[in-house]
């Protein structure tokens, strides 16, 4: 699941009310803008940001060519459930606005103005010591590689377990379920697993969502403490900033995140975001170049960008000397060979399968492989070989012909046209799971639009 | 599960979905002359307020975007953004030195800091700002009354092709891999041409904010540029605020870009049309957002205004007059508006035989027979694309 995915699902399950508190700082409606929407929704929402009216939906839609209409109903769908689009009444049509704190908010962020500072107040003075770029990176790549040798080599992959992370994120790790404690001992589980595979952004962002979650038991008010994430977002990468203008709650959580190193605090009144911070709203094009923390090369070489050859033949050689990808290679191959600047070995039924028992999953260990590709192999239009992919996911499902999807199951319509109508939109919103004409029922994941699609119906069906 | 099979998925899934990041090149025409005559109705103060909110729009779509900025000047091109880099040192013969510089300060740190504005937005509308201000302070009253447009779409071009080449994944020919820093500009130009399935490093566009009338006189190297632009697949959108240029126009239909004129909208009555002309121009920022800010990725979905009627014009090589119907060197193809003195091309030197009537107008009565003949599909003929079918005998043909 990529970072932005679990954001967005945690930001949906907010209740409205927070919304509103959160998008009067500018920085997070820009953060929220670039990190959470697809890309149509940028689009629609930058067409509409200088309007003055509503728009019709009847309009919108002139814009946008009939056959990409499904990407107009997601994008739709999202901006709703983010609460950024209202949908108001225009002389009897259905019309869309923007939340108005949302676009003030916007607006702002791109024009500059207003006193909310919430980019950062920098430090006009120098601080006692300098702090360069390559030291912060340093630091928050010792930091987060310390966090996940803690978890693999709880793994017992025969690495030393004890490399010293703060109690704080230990109580972390545990309550995001990534690692148990068995006598004492920490134990890595399915959910570490998969959050080893991830991504250095996707992490990050899951360790806050953890840390979000558990807001209400620290006693902080989760508001403060999401919109200070975003605000981090855009901060500058080298820059210190100033804490005073801080609230108490997000002078705690400043520093819990120094123990993750995702900032640095060189004195107690001065902070610098690390790279981990300043990527955390920027797109995952932007990342490349830093989804290769754990490797031993300085993270802006462009060497340093992938590492993995996967041959057609299963074999897989790994240019890297580093202990945790050499770790995390051997979840899911077979490594035989070591050389001082490369490992290889082989993906097999058998190393696949034992990972898949883990609890990682093939679409893990595929887009492992893909971000992590040699820069030869990411000349390809496909970057990884074809038959590789398709083989890995049929080891998968060798093992596990079912899933599992919450959801709801809409039945009993009037006619075949009406089933065909809602299934239709339903599939337009993709939230459409399954479906069968047979019986004219189908599923969906997610209810609120056909909710309001539903009543729209009946509506239209009264007067006529 | 209706797609359980994981092969009927698609199995090439790339990790990121997201579109490539964009660069985009402006171009604006900084032309005094025309500025002077829109003073009154939209300064140049709130184009360049306007453009820079959708700079920063562009900015925030995306966190890996990138934008250069161009002026294009009556005597010269400068680049506003990124600052041009200080000219290298040259030894006492005026060769330049093939050692490499001094680094001097990379990145000044401007003492002001303002914790209300996004830093990369800052930094980005503070150098365009200063840039802008020296340009137009320093420099001199010049004859010229028009801006370089082809100066500046050329400088854009070789931008957008250093730019891409720096995108792509494997970088710079500085890379060990002697094989391929071989023929690495091929690479990127091979690139773009099958650039509907591969995965673009980058896509670039250019967005010409036009105000000078008259390009006549850069005819070819303009003509040249689009050709340029319409092979990299590079889109040039244009916004003309004022004035009337043929080639622009055929710019934006070449090269698959957008071309709108808010202020010079055909249909509108005369009078009541100029107030309605000035309102529609100063909402110039809505235009900016809606017609020109989505990229290649967003503008697949769009339905994104063109124009409608295009003008394929072309100005004649003897004196940059744009032309209706002219004479066309039969072997050079070379356009020219009046019969050539001695008969002799002034491009390539061939002499070209006139038939004694040369001066009437040409015949155009068989014309119709001949066209279906062919065009048997049916197609019809881009208006002015083709040479009519009327063609007089001997050298010079007339085109239109």
């Amino acid at each position: 699941m990529s970072a932005s995915v679990q954001a967005l699902e945690y930001l949906e399950s907010l209740p409205g009310m927070v919304f509103t508190r959160l998008y009067q700082q500018p920085s997070t409606a820009l953060a929220v803008f670039r990190r959470m929407l697809p890309h149509s929704a940028k689009t629609i929402v930058m067409a509409m940001l200088y309007m003055t009216s509503p728009i019709r939906d009847a309009d919108l839609l002139c814009w946008i060519r009939p056959e990409a209409k499904p990407e107009k109903e997601q994008a739709i769908s999202i901006l709703e459930r983010l609460h950024i689009l209202k949908v108001s009444d225009l002389q009897g049509a259905r019309a869309y606005r923007l939340a108005t704190n949302f676009g003030q908010s916007l607006q702002q962020a791109l024009t500059g103005g207003g006193t909310k500072a919430s980019f950062g107040v920098p430090c006009g003075t120098p601080g006692s010591r300098t702090v360069d770029v390559q030291f912060l990176d340093t630091f928050a790549r010792g930091r987060w590689e310390a966090i996940l040798y803690y978890m693999v080599g709880s793994a017992g992959a025969g690495l030393g377990g004890d490399t010293p992370i703060a109690n704080g994120t230990k109580q972390l790790l545990e309550e995001g379920n990534f690692v148990a404690m068995k006598g004492g001992y920490p134990v890595i589980s399915q959910e570490g697993f998969t959050f080893l595979l991830q991504d250095v952004n996707s992490q990050v962002w899951r360790l806050m969502i953890v840390y979000l979650e558990g807001t209400d038991e620290r006693h902080m008010d989760h508001v403060d403490v999401l919109s200070f994430l975003f605000t981090l977002g855009s901060l500058e990468l080298g820059q210190d900033y100033r804490t005073q203008n801080l609230t108490a709650t997000q002078r705690t959580f400043l520093d819990d995140l120094a123990d993750l190193g995702i900032v640095y605090m060189s004195e107690p009144n001065r902070f610098y975001p690390t790279r981990l911070a300043t990527t955390l709203t920027s797109d995952a094009g932007a990342l490349l170049s830093s989804s290769s923390f754990g490797s031993n090369m300085p993270s802006h070489s462009p060497a340093s960008k992938g590492y993995i050859i996967v041959e057609t033949n299963y074999r897989l050689y790994a240019y890297t000397a580093s202990v945790l990808q050499i770790a995390i290679l051997n979840l899911f191959s077979n490594l035989s060979r070591r050389f001082p600047n490369l490992v290889s070995g082989k993906l097999t039924k058998q190393s696949i399968q034992r990972a898949i028992s883990y609890g990682i999953t093939a679409e893990q260990i595929i887009s492992y492989l893909t971000a992590h590709a040699h820069p030869q192999m990411q000349k390809s239009k496909q970057i990884l070989p074809p038959t590789v992919v398709d083989q890995i996911r049929l080891w998968q499902i060798e093992g596990d012909r079912m899933s599992s999807t919450n959801g709801f199951i809409m039945k009993d319509f009037r006619d075949f046209a009406e089933y065909e109508d809602a299934m239709k939109y339903a599939d337009a919103l993709g939230v459409l799971v399954w479906k069968s004409a047979a019986k004219r029922c189908f599923f969906v994941s997610k209810l609120e639009q056909m909710q309001t699609y539903f009543s729209n119906k009946k509506q239209e069906q009264r007067p006529g | 599960m209706n797609a359980i099979d994981g092969t009927t998925s698609s199995f090439h899934v790339r990790s990121t979905d997201a579109p490539p990041p964009s660069l985009l090149v402006i171009v604006l025409d900084t032309n005094p002359y025309a500025w002077s005559l829109l003073a009154d109705t939209l300064p140049l103060q709130n184009v360049v307020a306007n453009l820079l909110v959708f700079i920063n729009a562009h900015l925030a779509i995306n966190h890996a975007n990138q934008v250069a900025v161009l002026a294009s000047h009556t005597h010269c091109v400068q680049w506003l953004y990124p600052p041009p880099p200080p000219p290298l040192p040259t030894d006492s013969t005026g060769d330049v030195l093939m050692t490499e510089p001094d680094q001097p300060d990379p990145t000044p740190h401007p003492p002001t800091d303002d914790a209300n504005k996004y830093r990369p937005f800052r930094l980005v509308e503070q150098q365009i700002l200063s840039n802008l201000r020296s340009l137009l302070t320093s420099s001199p009253p010049s004859s010229h009354t028009t801006a370089l447009i082809a100066g500046a779409l050329t400088t854009a071009m070789t931008y957008i092709s250093k730019a891409t080449l720096l995108a792509s994944p494997v970088a710079a020919p500085t890379h060990t891999h002697t094989t391929s820093s071989v023929l690495p500009t091929a690479d990127a130009i091979n690139a773009p041409a099958d650039a509907s399935t591969a995965h673009d490093p980058l896509s670039s566009r250019i967005l010409i904010v036009s105000v000078s009338g008259d390009l006549a006189a850069q005819y070819i190297p303009v003509m040249n540029t689009i050709f340029a632009a319409q092979r990299n697949r590079v889109p040039i959108d244009v916004l003309k605020l004022a004035g009337d240029t043929v080639f622009l126009q055929q710019a934006s239909d070449a090269t698959g870009g957008v071309y709108i004129a808010p202020g010079l909208e055909v249909g509108a009555g005369k009078k009541e049309g100029e107030d309605a002309a000035v309102v529609r121009a100063q909402g110039i920022l809505q235009y900016l957002m809606m017609g020109f800010l989505p990229d290649a990725a967003a503008r697949k979905w769009l339905v994104l205004p063109g124009a409608e009627e295009v003008d394929f014009r072309a100005a004649c090589f003897c004196h940059r007059k744009v032309v209706d119907i002219g004479w066309v060197c039969s072997v050079c193809l070379s356009i020219f508006c009046e019969p050539l003195p001695d008969a002799t091309c002034l491009t390539c030197g061939t002499y070209l035989a006139l038939p004694a009537n040369h001066n009437v107008a040409p015949a155009v009565v068989p014309r119709k027979k001949k066209k279906k003949k062919r065009l048997p599909d049916g197609g019809t003929p881009r208006p002015g694309g083709s040479t009519p079918a009327g063609s007089t005998p001997g050298g010079g043909t007339p085109m239109r």
